[in-house]
C-alpha cells in the first residue's frame, strides 16, 4: 500500500522509480536464521555522520559487532526527520542484516508527517531501547531569571519578547520548546536554526533567549559557563551535572522528556534473528568503554531490562500518544 | 613565550613521521577522490570519514582528516579547471577563469597558482589562527542573524562582477539561484515546497546535481556541438609551470584574497562561502585591466584559491574555540572528534592543547604536503585533458551519476543532473553565466534564513537592520558597492553606442 | 558571451528581436520565475513578523519574472552587446557564439540526457552493474561517428572502473543487483 502509493508520486513526476530496496544485496538474503549473522550488518542512521544520534550508533556497533561476531557498517541516509531512512528500512528485506537506528523523532514522524509512507508500529520490530539522553533548559549567560521557576515567571510577563530558540521542526529541541511552552502555560516567539550548532552559536552570543537541547550537545558549554542552565528533563538528576535539578524539584512537574533511541528490523524479520540482535546490544551497552564515553556526553545506557523489544515496544506506542497530543496543530503538511 | 611554545608543541606533534605519514596518506586519498568529477569536498571527507573512526590515536584521526579536506578541495579545484566542473560553491568561481585559462593551453600555471596561493594562504592564516583565535571568536558571537543578512546581501551586490557579460542576465542568474535553493522542506514551519510531493526532494536539491548539470553537463554539450572548441585545449598544453610573468601578476592577488578569507572565514554560519567571491569581486575591482576576467585571468584564479584556503582555515577557530561547527565539512569534524572521545567546547584548547595544536600545526603541514605532492602531479592531472573526448564525457557522466547517487542513494540526484544540464546549456548558450546561479543557489538559504529570524528576533521590527551598527554599516557598504557595479556599466554602455559590431 | 544578431536580424528591424538569445533568455528565466510564483501561491504568506513559507519564494519569484521581462525588453531595444568589447577570445569562442540556435544538435542533448535518466530510474531496480553499464553505453552516442563496436569498448571498460572505484576502493555500499533481479 505505501509502495502503491509512493509509486503514483512517482508517476506524477514524470516516472517510475522503483521502490528503494538499496542494500538488499549487501545482505547474504535466504539463510537460514539459525546461522545468522554470516555477513556484515548495516546500520541505518537517518541523520548526519557526526551528529548525536550517528555517534551514540557509533559507540554500540563496535562492542556489538564483537558479540555477533561480523562487521557493523554505519550508513547515514539522511532526510525529512529520518522518514526517508525509516520509509528505506520499512521496505528492506527482513532478513536481520538491515537495521535501523532512530530516536524519538520515530514517534513523532506520524503527527508531523502525515502522508508517512510506513508505520513505526506495524512496519517494524523493535530491537531494544540504547539511550536515554536527558534534556536541559538552558538560556544566555546573562539572562534575568536564575531558577527554572523564576524563568516560568519570567517568561509569563514577557511573553511578548522572549525569543525560545529550536535546532529545527521536528528536532528534539523543537519537542522540549513546545513541551515546555505548555507546561509553562504560555506561548512564546520561537525561532528555529538549522541545527543545534548555529542555535547554541546565538545562544552563546546572546542573540536569542534560551533552549532546551540534549545533554550531548550542551554539557560542555554548561560546565564551561558560557551559558546559564536551569534544570534537566529527566525523572532523576543527571550524574554529569550534579548542580541541576529536575524540572519536577524546580516546579515543571509536566516538563519531563528524553531523547530516547532504539534499534529497529523490518517487521517480517524471523524473531530468533531479533533475539540475537537484542542480546548483542545489551552485551554492548554493559561495555565499559561504552558507559564511560556516554557519561562524556551527559548521557548513560539504558538498564538491561529497557534494552529489550517489549519495554522498546512499550514505549513507543507511549510516545506516539503523547505527541501526537502535544503536536496537534503543528504538521509539516 | 606562549605563542611560540603552542606552535612549537603542535609542530613536534605534527611532525611525528607517522602523522606525517597519516597527514599524506589524507592529501593523497582527499586528492584522488576529489578529483572524480560529481564528488565534491563534502562527499569526499563524508565518505573518507569512517577510515579515521577506527584510529586508536586521535590526533592522527584528526591529521588524517585534515589532510582529507585540503586534499578534496584541491581535487575539487582541480577539476574545475580542468573540465569546467566545480565540486562546491568556491571552485565555481575558480572554474571562471581557471577553465578559460585550461581551454587556452595554460591549464598547469592554473593549477599551480591554485596550490601556491592556496600554500601561502593556508600558512598565514594558521598563524592568524595560532595567534588570535580566542579574539577573533568573541567578535564572531557578536555577528547575529541581522548582521549575516547585510553581510549577503552585500555579497550578492558584489558578486554581480562575476559576470563577464551582461550584468542583468547575471543579476538574473543569482535570483534563479536563490529561487532553487527554496526547493525542500521550509526550516521554519516544516512545510515542503515545490517537492511535488516527494520526500526524495524535502532536503532540497543538491548543489552537486545543480553544479554539475549547468557546468559539466552544459560545458560537454557545448563541445559536442563544437569540437573545434574542444581540440583546441588538446593541441596547446605547453607550460606546465607559471612564468615569472604569473608569478608577479597573482602576488598581490595571493596577499588580498588571504586577508579577504582569514577575515570571513572566522565568521559563523557560512561567512567562507562567500571568501572565493569576494576576492573575485575584489580582484576584477582593482586589475588594470578587468576585461581579462572571464576570459583567463590568472589573478582570478589565484585570488579566489588562496581566499577559500585561508576561509578554510580560520573557520575552525568556532570549532575549535567555541564547539561550534561553521559549515557541515565541520560538522563531520566535531563527529570525528567525539567518535574520538573528545567532545570540542570552549576549554578544549586548554583540556587538550597537545590535540589542538597539533592539529593547528598539521594544518600546516597538510597545506606544505599538498603542495608538494600536487606541483609534480599537475603534469598528470594536465594529460587528463589529452584522453579522447569520446572517453572523457562518458566518463564525466557515468562518474557524475554514481558520484551524486552513491552519497544517499537518491536517485532524483541523478535527475536533476540531467534537467540542470538542459536548463544549463540553454541559459548558456543565450549568454547567462552559470557560475552566479551557482552563488545564489548557496547564498540564498543563508538569505531567507536570516532574513526571517533577524525579524523573529527583532520581533518584525525592520529597523533592526538599520539600528545594529555592523549591519547598518554592512548594508551602507553594500548600497556603495551598488553604485561601484553600476557606474562601469554605465559607461560602458555609452562606449558600446560607438563599437562596431563587428 | 550570448548569440550575435546576424546581419539579416539587424536589417529587419521592426518587431523582430535584435537578439535572439536575449529573448529566449528572458522568456526561460520569466517562466522559472512565474512557475515558482504560482506555486509559492500555494503556500501560507504570513506576515513580515512571521514569514510563512511562501513569503519569500513569492517575493523572489516576482523580482525574477520582472527581470526576465526586463531581458526580453532589453532584446527589442538594446541588445546585449556586451561582449563585442572585449578582445576577441583567443580560441573557437567567437565561433561558439556565432552558431546560436542555428546548429542545434539532437543527438548530444538526447544521449546525455537519456543516458542520466536511464541511471536514475534503473540504479534500484537493475542495481548498480547494470545500470552504469546502460548508461556508459548509452552516452558515447552523444558523439559523432560513434560506432556500436567503440560505444561496447568505453561502456564496459566504464564499468569496470566504476565499480573499481566506487566498490572495491571506496567500499561504498552499493546494490549490485537491483531489486528486479531480486538482488
Amino acid at each position: 500500500m505505501a509502495t502503491s502509493g509512493r509509486r503514483a508520486g512517482l508517476l506524477r513526476f514524470g516516472a517510475a522509480l522503483a521502490p528503494l530496496s538499496l542494500l538488499a544485496a549487501c545482505g547474504g538474503g535466504g539463510g537460514d536464521p539459525a546461522d545468522y549473522p554470516e555477513d556484515n550488518i548495516e546500520i541505518i542512521v537517518p541523520f548526519a555522520a557526526g551528529g548525536p544520534t550517528d555517534t551514540v550508533t557509533r559507540l554500540i556497533t563496535e562492542p556489538m559487532a564483537e558479540e555477533l561476531g561480523v562487521e557493523l557498517v554505519v550508513q547515514n541516509v539522511e532526510g525529512a526527520g529520518g522518514t526517508v531512512a525509516a520509509g528505506q528500512v520499512a521496505e528492506a528485506e527482513a532478513d536481520g542484516y538491515t537495521v535501523l537506528m532512530h530516536h524519538i523523532g520515530m514517534s513523532t514522524a506520524p503527527t508531523l508527517y502525515p502522508d508517512l509512507d510506513f508505520a513505526p508500529e506495524e512496519d517494524f520490530k523493535t530491537v531494544g531501547l540504547v539511550t536515554e539522553v536527558p534534556m536541559t533548559v538552558i538560556a544566555r549567560k546573562d539572562f534575568e531569571p536564575t531558577t527554572l521557576e523564576e524563568l516560568a515567571a519570567y517568561v509569563e510577563e514577557n511573553a511578548d519578547t522572549v525569543t525560545l530558540a529550536n535546532a529545527g521542526i521536528g528536532s528534539a529541541s523543537h519537542l522540549c520548546g513546545v513541551l515546555m511552552q505548555q507546561a509553562m502555560g504560555v506561548e512564546v516567539q520561537e525561532v528555529p536554526y538549522d541545527g543545534t550548532g548555529p542555535a547554541m552559536e546565538d545562544l552563546v552570543g546572546g542573540q536569542v533567549d534560551f533552549l532546551c537541547d540534549q545533554t550531548t550537545n550542551t554539557s560542555q558549554q554548561i560546565s564551561e559557563g558560557t551559558v546559564k542552565a536551569y534544570a534537566v528533563t529527566t525523572p532523576e538528576p543527571v550524574e554529569s551535572l550534579p548542580d541541576l535539578p529536575t524540572a519536577a524539584e524546580a516546579g515543571l512537574p509536566d516538563l519531563e522528556v528524553t531523547v530516547w533511541h532504539g534499534l529497529y528490523v523490518p517487521a517480517e524479520t524471523p524473531d530468533e534473528i531479533v533475539e540475537k540482535l537484542t542480546s548483542a546490544l545489551q552485551t554492548a551497552l554493559q561495555d565499559q568503554g561504552v558507559i564511560d564515553q556516554m557519561a562524556d556526553l551527559g548521557t548513560a545506557p539504558v538498564a538491561q531490562d529497557q534494552a529489550t523489544p517489549d519495554a522498546h515496544s512499550e514505549l513507543l506506542s507511549a510516545e506516539i500518544d503523547k505527541w501526537s497530543e502535544v503536536l496537534s496543530g503543528i504538521q509539516a503538511e | 613565550m606562549d605563542l611560540l611554545s603552542n606552535l612549537g608543541l603542535g609542530l613536534s606533534t605534527a611532525l611525528q613521521w607517522q602523522n606525517v605519514l597519516f597527514c599524506l596518506i589524507g592529501v593523497a586519498l582527499g586528492t584522488a577522490v576529489g578529483v572524480l568529477p560529481g564528488i565534491g569536498p563534502t562527499a569526499t571527507v563524508a565518505m573518507l570519514l569512517p577510515i579515521t573512526f577506527s584510529f586508536d590515536d586521535p590526533t592522527a584521526a584528526l591529521i588524517m582528516l585534515a589532510g582529507i579536506y585540503y586534499g578534496a578541495q584541491y581535487g575539487g579545484s582541480t577539476t574545475a579547471i580542468l573540465i569546467n566542473l566545480p565540486g562546491e560553491s568556491s571552485s565555481a568561481v575558480t572554474a571562471i577563469d581557471g577553465h578559460e585559462m585550461a581551454r587556452a593551453g595554460r591549464a598547469g600555471p592554473a593549477l599551480a597558482a591554485a596550490a601556491i596561493g592556496s600554500f601561502i594562504a593556508g600558512t598565514f592564516a594558521t598563524l592568524v589562527l595560532a595567534v588570535a583565535a580566542p579574539a577573533l571568536a568573541n567578535v564572531a558571537l557578536g555577528f547575529g542573524s541581522a548582521e549575516f543578512f547585510s553581510l549577503v546581501v552585500l555579497g550578492l551586490i558584489m558578486s554581480i562582477t562575476l559576470a563577464a557579460g551582461s550584468p542583468l542576465k547575471a543579476v538574473a542568474m543569482i535570483v534563479l539561484g536563490v529561487l532553487l535553493a527554496t526547493v525542500g522542506q521550509d526550516q521554519f514551519t516544516g512545510t515542503p515546497r515545490f517537492t511535488f510531493g516527494e520526500r526524495e526532494l524535502y532536503d532540497g536539491l543538491n548543489f552537486v546535481s545543480v553544479a554539475v548539470g549547468v557546468f559539466g553537463v552544459a560545458e560537454i554539450l557545448r563541445n559536442l556541438h563544437d569540437p573545434e572548441r574542444r581540440e583546441k585545449i588538446v593541441e596547446k598544453v605547453t607550460n606546465l609551470w607559471p612564468s615569472r610573468e604569473d608569478f608577479r601578476r597573482i602576488a598581490g592577488p595571493i596577499a588580498r584574497g588571504t586577508g579577504v578569507g582569514s577575515v570571513l572565514g572566522v565568521l559563523p554560519g557560512g561567512g567562507h562561502v562567500l571568501a572565493s567571491y569576494a576576492s573575485y569581486a575584489v580582484e576584477k575591482k582593482v586589475s588594470n585591466n578587468p576585461r581579462s576576467f572571464g576570459r583567463g585571468a590568472i589573478e582570478g584564479v589565484a585570488g579566489p584559491e588562496s581566499a577559500n584556503n585561508a576561509a578554510a582555515q580560520t573557520s575552525f577557530i568556532p570549532l575549535l574555540t567555541l564547539g561550534i561547527p561553521a559549515h557541515p565539512v565541520m560538522a563531520l569534524m566535531i563527529g570525528a572528534f567525539i567518535i574520538q572521545g573528545i567532545v570540542p567546547g570552549p576549554a578544549v584548547m586548554e583540556r587538550e592543547p597537545e590535540l589542538v595544536w597539533g592539529l593547528i600545526a598539521s594544518m600546516w603541514v597538510g597545506n606544505l604536503l599538498l603542495v608538494l605532492l600536487n606541483l609534480p602531479l599537475i603534469g598528470l592531472w594536465v594529460r587528463m585533458l589529452t584522453v579522447p573526448y569520446a572517453v572523457l564525457f562518458p566518463s564525466i557522466v557515468v562518474f557524475a551519476s554514481i558520484g551524486t547517487y552513491a552519497l544517499d542513494q537518491n536517485p532524483f540526484h541523478v535527475l536533476a543532473i540531467a534537467f540542470f544540464g538542459l536548463v544549463g546549456f540553454v541559459l548558456v548558450r543565450c549568454g547567462c553565466e552559470p557560475a552566479p546561479l551557482l552563488l545564489g543557489f548557496v547564498l540564498g538559504p543563508l538569505l531567507e534564513q536570516h532574513l526571517r529570524r533577524a525579524l523573529l528576533l527583532s520581533h518584525g521590527d525592520p529597523m533592526t537592520f538599520l539600528t545594529r551598527p555592523v549591519s547598518a554599516s554592512l548594508l551602507a557598504l553594500a548600497a556603495l558597492a551598488l553604485i561601484v557595479v553600476a557606474l562601469p556599466a554605465v559607461r560602458r554602455k555609452r562606449e558600446e553606442v560607438f563599437v562596431e559590431e563587428e | 558571451m550570448g548569440s550575435r544578431p546576424s546581419e539579416a536580424d539587424r536589417s529587419t528591424g521592426g518587431l523582430r528581436p535584435r537578439s535572439s538569445a536575449d529573448l529566449i533568455a528572458g522568456l526561460v528565466l520569466a517562466a522559472f520565475g512565474l512557475a515558482f510564483a504560482v506555486a509559492a501561491l500555494g503556500y501560507d504568506r504570513g506576515s513580515l513578523l512571521n514569514m510563512g513559507p511562501g513569503y519569500f519564494p513569492l517575493v523572489v519569484a516576482g523580482i525574477l519574472v520582472a527581470l526576465g521581462v526586463a531581458i526580453v525588453v532589453k532584446a527589442y531595444v538594446a541588445p546585449d552587446l556586451s561582449h563585442h568589447d572585449t578582445p576577441a577570445r583567443s580560441d573557437g569562442e567567437s565561433r561558439d557564439e556565432g552558431l546560436a540556435f542555428a546548429a542545434v544538435l539532437w543527438r548530444p542533448i538526447v544521449a546525455t540526457t537519456a543516458a542520466l535518466v536511464f541511471f536514475a530510474f534503473t540504479v534500484d531496480g537493475l542495481g548498480l552493474v547494470l545500470a552504469t553499464f546502460g548508461t556508459a553505453l548509452i552516452v558515447p552516442f552523444a558523439a559523432k561517428e560513434m560506432t556500436v563496436a567503440r560505444a561496447l569498448v568505453i561502456a564496459v571498460g566504464l564499468t569496470v572502473v566504476s565499480l573499481v572505484i566506487f566498490v572495491v576502493l571506496l567500499q561504498l555500499r552499493l546494490a549490485l543487483l537491483g531489486e528486479w533481479l531480486g538482488g
